[in-house]
């Protein structure tokens, strides 16, 4: 009932008190303010009673007055099992070991991660954090300061604009921001433009390199517009050329438009088949029967199983067929001439530049034929002539 | 204890209502069936064994007979015995107040 707290934490005993006075003792504990329990009479003289071992020393007083004598019959609780194990040395030093271990442990660098980096390579990030003493298996407290570190492997970082150096526990993070660089220009080989066509020049700027033609001058195929040696004969330096050239290039084109031309043109009217495929066998589940129509499409649309991007040699294929015309259409002779000379302005823009200007052109001849017209048109066009030639760096000499 | 104090106290117990064992010393017993005896304002043991124990009070003494009788636990005012109670006896306590 009155029983002190946790007996077990302070350890208690288990006495045996013999003596003529026995209550005398008890009595006196009492007053002294000694809590016992369990106190159980064993013989006409002696009793047994319990007691927290931190008041054993204060009993001495107590039996000299009282000329009682005690034994210890137990002794429990906690102090007593931690002596009984303190005796044993291997399990101490075992106990030892295990904290000390789990400390040093524990206090350890074990991995150390880089994050951020694209054009760095993580084993320069690495490298950089050894040489400041941060690597796996390091002791933590031999690191630097966190902003240190990150300070100087910035510095040893060329292409990191920063660095962030974090620990969580024995894990290490770098984070990296990386510099942007501007980037480079590919490298080019000294080079003379040239012209591409026969062409009459209209334009000319260079932007690096010498100029070799004017305004007005003709030219021909494979001509040194713009140089890319600089100096005279004895001091001379191969740069790249660099500018813009047009001249005006004439285009002769022979053009053929049929008067009438056959579409073909969907009706609408179609049908469906649909077919499992295993492999390369299909077999057909659906559209049975004749097809109707006299001229016909068939459009097959293939749909394998996929199986994580992976296609299986299982699937669904479906097959329209379409019922289709023939319209056939007419133009006039003029129509059909508009549509020669667009169609060639076109080619011309396709494949000399887009931009490319119309001068001027001029129909040479037509003739009707076998429904079709025949036509000789000459375009003049201002288009851009120049082309890259590298110059070969020993040219024989 | 003059006659007058003990009057007086005597008149206030009345007058006030309050419990007996504060006033006069007197000894309260809580019994719990016959197995657990809660004594509080007692005087010390004066005599213990399994079946007889006896306790001083403020006036006379408390004899407590049972068997397996054990002093649970025992403060200088308070004492709570455990065991079977068979009898408990007041011994020289007389009737005046």
């Amino acid at each position: 009932m009155k029983i002190p707290t946790m007996i077990h934490l302070r350890g208690y005993l288990t006495l045996t008190v013999r003596g003529e006075h026995v209550e005398a003792f008890i009595n006196s504990l009492a007053k002294a303010g000694i809590p016992v329990w369990d106190v159980t009479p064993t013989g006409a003289h002696s009793a047994e009673l319990k007691l927290l071992l931190k008041d054993f020393r204060r009993l001495r007083p107590l039996l000299k007055r009282t000329g009682c004598r005690t034994r210890i019959k137990e002794r429990n609780g906690y102090p007593f099992r931690a002596r009984r194990l303190l005796k044993r040395k291997a399990f101490v030093i075992g106990v030892v070991m295990f904290f000390a271990i789990l400390l040093a442990l524990s206090s350890m660098v074990w991995n150390v991660e880089v994050e951020g980096n694209a054009t760095i390579a993580s084993e320069d990030v690495l490298d950089a954090a050894k040489q400041e003493g941060l690597y796996p298996f390091q002791w933590i407290f031999k690191l630097q300061s966190m902003d240190k570190l990150s300070g100087n492997i910035t510095a040893r970082l060329p292409g990191a604009s920063w660095v962030g150096v974090e620990r969580n526990g024995t894990r290490i993070r770098i984070q990296i921001v990386e510099a942007s660089m501007p980037e480079k220009p590919p490298l080019q080989n000294p080079r003379h433009l040239i012209s591409t066509r026969d062409a009459v020049i209209t334009y000319i700027y260079a932007e690096k390199g010498v100029p070799k033609v004017a305004i007005n001058s003709r030219v021909k195929k494979g001509d040194i517009l713009i140089s890319g040696v600089l100096g005279d004969e004895e001091n001379s330096e191969r740069i790249v050329a660099k500018g813009e050239v047009k001249g005006l290039v004439w285009h002769e084109y022979d053009i053929e438009i049929p008067l009438v031309t056959t579409h073909k043109v969907y009706t609408g009217e179609g049908k469906k088949r649909s077919y499992v495929v295993f492999g390369d066998r299909a077999v057909q589940l659906w559209g049975y029967g004749k097809i109707p129509f006299s001229q016909q499409e068939t459009l097959t649309f293939y749909d394998p199983l996929t199986w994580r991007s992976r296609s299986l040699p299982l699937g669904w294929m479906t097959e329209k067929i379409m019922e289709v015309t023939e319209v056939q259409r007419s133009i006039t002779e003029e129509e059909a001439k508009k549509e020669g000379i667009e169609g060639a302005r076109r080619d011309i823009l396709a494949k000399y530049g887009a931009n490319s200007k119309f001068i001027s052109q001029k129909i040479l001849h037509d003739k009707r034929e076998n429904g079709k017209v025949y036509m000789k048109v000459l375009f003049e066009v201002e288009e851009t002539i120049a082309k890259e030639l590298p110059i070969v760096y020993d040219q024989g000499e | 204890m003059s006659r007058i104090s003990r009057k007086l106290q005597k008149w206030t117990q009345e007058v006030l209502d309050l419990p007996q064992d504060l006033l006069f010393d007197l000894p309260r017993l809580t019994l719990v069936g016959n197995k657990e005896l809660h004594i509080e304002n007692h005087r010390g043991v004066r005599h213990f064994s399994g079946e007889r124990l006896v306790l001083s009070l403020s006036e006379g003494s408390l004899e407590i007979s049972g068997t397996g009788l054990a002093i649970q636990a025992i403060q200088s005012h308070e004492v709570t015995i455990i065991g079977t109670i068979h009898h408990i006896q007041y011994i020289g306590m007389g009737e005046k107040p």
